[in-house]
């Protein structure tokens, strides 16, 4: 082609590209949320897991702890003891600054510190509160009952303290509002100094709800990023430092951890390989224009992505740039067989049967993860069919008219030579097979520990001392547990808090017997309607108040008329619409109800959040008898349960697929014995690298699956080429370099990859690592003898 | 002076209270002993009409009355207590620099007859709730302390031998004249 219609073509690639590109920038909605990777939820347990994964009230909560750290300057304290540097009621104050900062922010629907919360109640919920305190179910608001309320007061004004009662008494004289603000308050709480809760570690700690989901990690960081700051911004809190513990910001962590390792890991493994390609063709072009294939791939299959799908996951396109790396042998492979003088495009048709049948082979298995019906896979399957399809054609059609004419054959170079006479002369014993056969079997047979890794987050771990840190700060806020929860189903939202309310008195007897530390029903923070509405019939009218009250007050030194807003607020208790939990969801507290209701499929649930679970048999008691409409949840069973009907999937897929391939390749190479040749020693590595894995100890997880089959699909092109007899011996060789070049530059990137401290990215690069080596070899030694073919 | 007033922990002393609350169209009267206990320990027992306990320790306030579970708060949520930590336990012990350091001072009369202590908290918060405090006192015995809360509540604490003498219906007045009054 001549100059300027290479320069033509190249500005339409790259054009084309850009309105790529555009189209993903303009499209592209990537989902961070787990539901929408995983199966579909098949037993209720799972489904509700996938639900619990967002939004339950469990993955919401940060805990937060306030320290001093040792300064010189800060330590005037008023007497009370120090803690590094801040006294204790400096840190207190900055608690208790950082409540009152967050406490109108909407992106928390809770925050606690242990001080006496006497906002709980929205004032204009205040009325409420003789239908939400359950002092009426047992006690009328008579003559006797006030009495006995009233005297009790006077003591209070006598002792210390009576200073926050002054305020109270004229409003609200039997107290509901300290019962309420003392049934808000988590059961297990840890101890209070200077009117908020420290650790025995000198911290002041406080439990904050977000709004957000627990695992949207931009919400969260949002919200955590919104506590910094307002912490930040209280006056003395230059000495003093936060932490911050929970799901939300654990699932920051991870993320900005694994982003972390990944890139730079990426950043040396890419100076790498450009420097072994240039190595390989001493040629700035080739290499550049070599990326396009690759680039087209990518940008294609998320457009076919965004085209096919409303939103993609981040763990598909993580997969899908991982098993996209098969086609960068694309052109490696035409880079390796050009000759001397000849036209790239002429050594490209010399090479597409076979790079065909390795596409097609590898697009017709892919179909397989299409029709697993997981949207994840589903997806992975779109975008790695499209890529490839794009990085072959684009290979085939494209990047030939483009590459120099001028080029080095590498079939003449010395070491080439040398390297192939050796592989030629390597020797081939029929036994290979069997042996690497019964080794595999053996080393499978033996392995120690359990052969699948079930838990998801295994792979994703967190420093231990952060999960030391959140456990102790966890046992002593009583903060609830993130594994466990009761579920409570009814058919309507009533249902859920009348069921909730019968349920209190037995919850109660398993606290009572140290069962469980502490169990929140729904109905702590608001009863059902018609509990309410009993309260409310309980109330007295105005008259008949006011005479049980003066009767009452009869030798008691109270002011006259000094009750009057307590009779007020009676009378407006009469008159109040009852609360229901849309109304209630104006205030905080109705937000932290909200997040313990969910509406599903025509019928309600409730959640019950658990704290401290000693004797989980007694737990499942609870649910006895019901018809299955109060169970405990054990969301890690459940969660292992999902990724074993995932893997299952997943290996289904992979089986037929293997199916596929074996068809494929036998069509494409019309004999049964080449075809043996091929798949026999793909096979064989592909459990090879699972039997040494598991002999080195490491359980096989999802992410050890996608490996095995990116590393397969490279074996592939191994064995095939070295499979494929040309007659050629200067072809053989260039053959071997290009794979040579292939498989140095998987061990590279891969390679790198296996150092990694984070297990997912290890996972991944050590499989990948192991594959590319055992294809490498086991194609060799099983591919059948040059000179064999020649007799 | 008020190095002179100093004694060795514990130290106790009875003590007869009246409150004149607005919320009440009568004083409250209890009576029993404060107590001293060293550092920043303090103990105030009431025996009449009702027992109850207060000990302030670690600045935290536990509160036990007969019959019931005790009860804990912090002693920021409760100023009174403060105060009377601040101003009682540096009289006792003498400690003059500690009271300089909660309170603004000012002093009538001589440190060996009739002496009066007017003592505003420093500390904003606390002066939130307590006005002011006064000691009046006879050479080296402090005989009363009122205290003064921002709401115009009053308590006033007749302290030692004193505190016999707490009338049965007392009024400010009275109460007045009982800790201004010499012998």
């Amino acid at each position: 082609m001549q100059t300027r219609g290479r320069v033509i073509l190249l500005v339409l690639w790259l054009l084309a590209l850009a309105g790529l590109g555009w189209t993903v920038s303009q499209r592209l909605k990537v989902s961070t949320d787990l539901r929408s990777f995983m199966p579909a939820p098949t037993t209720p347990d799972q489904r509700l897991l996938m639900e619990q994964v967002g939004d339950g009230p469990g993955s919401r909560i940060l805990l937060l702890a306030i320290s001093g750290r040792s300064c010189a300057s800060c330590a005037r304290g008023t007497g009370t003891s120090m803690a590094g540097g801040h006294s204790e009621s400096q840190l207190a104050a900055l608690s208790q600054g950082l409540v009152t900062a967050l406490h109108a922010d909407p992106r928390y629907s809770q925050v606690l510190n242990g001080g006496f919360d006497m906002g709980a109640l929205d004032p204009k919920l205040l009325p409420y509160r003789y239908l939400l305190s359950p002092t009426l179910d047992t006690q009328p608001l008579d003559e006797a009952y006030l009495a006995d309320q009233l005297q009790q007061r006077l003591d209070d004004l006598s002792s210390p303290g009576a200073g926050l009662l002054k305020n109270l008494l004229p409003r609200d004289p039997t107290l509901e509002v300290l019962k309420l603000a003392e049934r808000w308050t988590p059961p297990k709480s840890p101890e209070l100094r200077d009117g908020v809760w420290f650790s025995p570690q000198h911290e002041a700690l406080l439990v904050v709800q977000t709004a957000a989901a627990g695992f949207d990690p931009d919400a969260q960081a949002k919200a955590i990023d919104g506590i910094q700051q307002a912490f930040h911004a209280l006056p003395g809190s230059s000495g003093a430092s936060l932490d911050l513990s929970g799901p939300g910001y654990f699932s920051m962590v991870i993320a900005a951890q694994t982003r972390h390792q990944a890139d730079w890991i990426g950043r040396i493994s890419t100076v790498g390989f450009i420097a072994l390609l240039l190595l390989a063709y001493r040629s700035f072009s080739s290499l550049l224009l070599g990326a396009l294939p690759i680039a087209s791939a990518a940008l294609a299959g998320i457009t076919a992505l965004t085209l096919a799908f409303p939103e993609v996951h981040g763990i598909t396109l993580a997969f899908g740039f991982t098993l996209l790396g098969v086609a960068q042998e694309y052109p490696i492979r035409v880079l390796s067989h050009r000759r001397a003088g000849e036209d790239a495009v002429q050594s490209v048709r010399a090479l597409w049967p076979l790079l065909l049948t390795a596409i097609a082979s590898a697009c017709i298995a892919y179909l397989a993860f299409y029709a697993s019906g997981v949207n994840g896979l589903k997806q992975l399957a779109v975008f790695t069919i499209v890529g490839l399809l794009v990085a072959g054609f684009s290979t085939r059609y494209l990047l030939p008219h483009l590459l120099p004419r001028k080029v080095r054959d590498v079939a003449d170079l010395r070491w080439l030579v040398k390297a192939r006479n050796f592989v030629d002369h390597l020797p081939r014993p029929r036994w290979i097979p069997v042996l690497v056969a019964v080794a595999i079997v053996l080393m499978l047979a033996f392995a120690p520990g359990s052969f699948w890794q079930n838990n998801l987050a295994a792979l994703t771990p967190l420093p231990q001392d952060m999960l030391m840190h959140d456990a102790r700060l966890r046992e002593a806020l009583g903060a609830p547990d993130v594994r466990y929860l009761l579920v409570l189903q009814a058919p309507s939202e009533q249902g859920v808090l009348a069921l909730s309310e019968t349920l209190q008195p037995k919850v109660d007897a398993l606290v009572a017997a140290h069962a469980v530390d502490a169990l929140e029903l729904p109905s702590r923070y608001l009863p059902s309607i018609a509990a309410q509405r009993a309260r409310q019939k309980k109330l007295p009218d105005g008259d008949a108040l006011k005479k049980e009250l003066a009767d009452a007050l009869a030798g008691l030194p109270f002011q006259p008329n000094l009750f009057q807003p307590f009779l007020d607020d009676v009378a407006t208790a009469r008159r109040l619409p009852l609360l229901t939990p849309e109304l209630y969801a104006q205030s905080p507290l109705g937000q932290r109800l909200a997040s313990m209701l969910a509406q599903r499929d025509g019928h309600w649930l409730g959640l019950g959040t658990i704290s401290g679970l000693h004797d989980v048999a007694a737990l499942q008691a609870l649910g006895n008898g019901s018809n299955g409409n109060v169970r405990l949840l054990d969301l890690k069973a459940a969660s292992e349960s999902l990724v074993v009907d995932y893997r299952t999937r997943i290996l289904q897929a992979l089986l037929t697929a293997t199916v596929l391939l074996i068809f494929t390749i036998s069509f494409a190479l019309r004999s049964a014995r080449r075809a043996w040749h091929v798949l026999a020693p793909m096979t064989l590595a592909t459990f090879l690298v699972l039997a040494v894995e598991r002999m080195a100890g490491i359980e096989i997880s999802l992410f050890h699956l996608v490996a095995l089959i990116l590393a397969g699909g490279l074996g592939l092109h191994y064995a095939l080429f070295f499979e494929r007899d040309t007659g050629d011996p200067a072809e053989q060789r260039r053959t071997l370099h290009a794979t040579i070049v292939c498989v140095l530059s998987a061990l590279l990137v891969f390679g790198m990859l296996a150092w990694a401290t984070i297990p997912v990215l290890r996972a991944i690069g050590l499989t990948v690592s192991l594959g590319v080596a055992f294809h490498f070899c086991l194609s060799i030694l099983m591919a059948p003898h040059a000179h064999a073919a020649e007799d | 002076m008020i190095a002179a007033l100093g004694q060795p922990a514990p130290a106790r002393t009875p003590f007869a209270e009246a409150r004149f609350l607005k919320v009440l169209d009568k004083p409250l009267v209890v009576s029993g002993e404060l107590a001293w206990l060293g550092g920043d320990q303090l103990q105030r027992r009431v025996d009449h009409p009702d027992q109850e306990t207060a000990s302030i320790a670690n600045g935290e306030v536990t509160l036990q009355r007969a019959g019931k579970s005790p009860r804990k708060f912090s002693l920021s949520h409760a100023p009174q207590l403060q105060v009377l930590l601040d101003s009682f336990v540096a009289l006792l012990s003498g400690d003059g620099s500690r009271l300089q350091q909660a309170f603004d001072i000012r002093q009538t009369g001589e440190a060996s007859g009739a002496w009066r202590l007017t003592l505003t908290p420093r500390d904003a918060k606390v002066a939130k709730t307590v006005a002011s405090i006064v000691v009046d006192g006879d050479g080296k015995q402090s005989r009363c302390m009122q205290m003064q809360e921002a709401d115009g509540d009053v308590a006033i604490d007749l302290l030692g031998p004193l505190a016999e003498k707490m009338p049965a219906q007392p009024t400010r007045e009275s109460l007045q004249t009982l800790c201004q009054g010499s012998h």
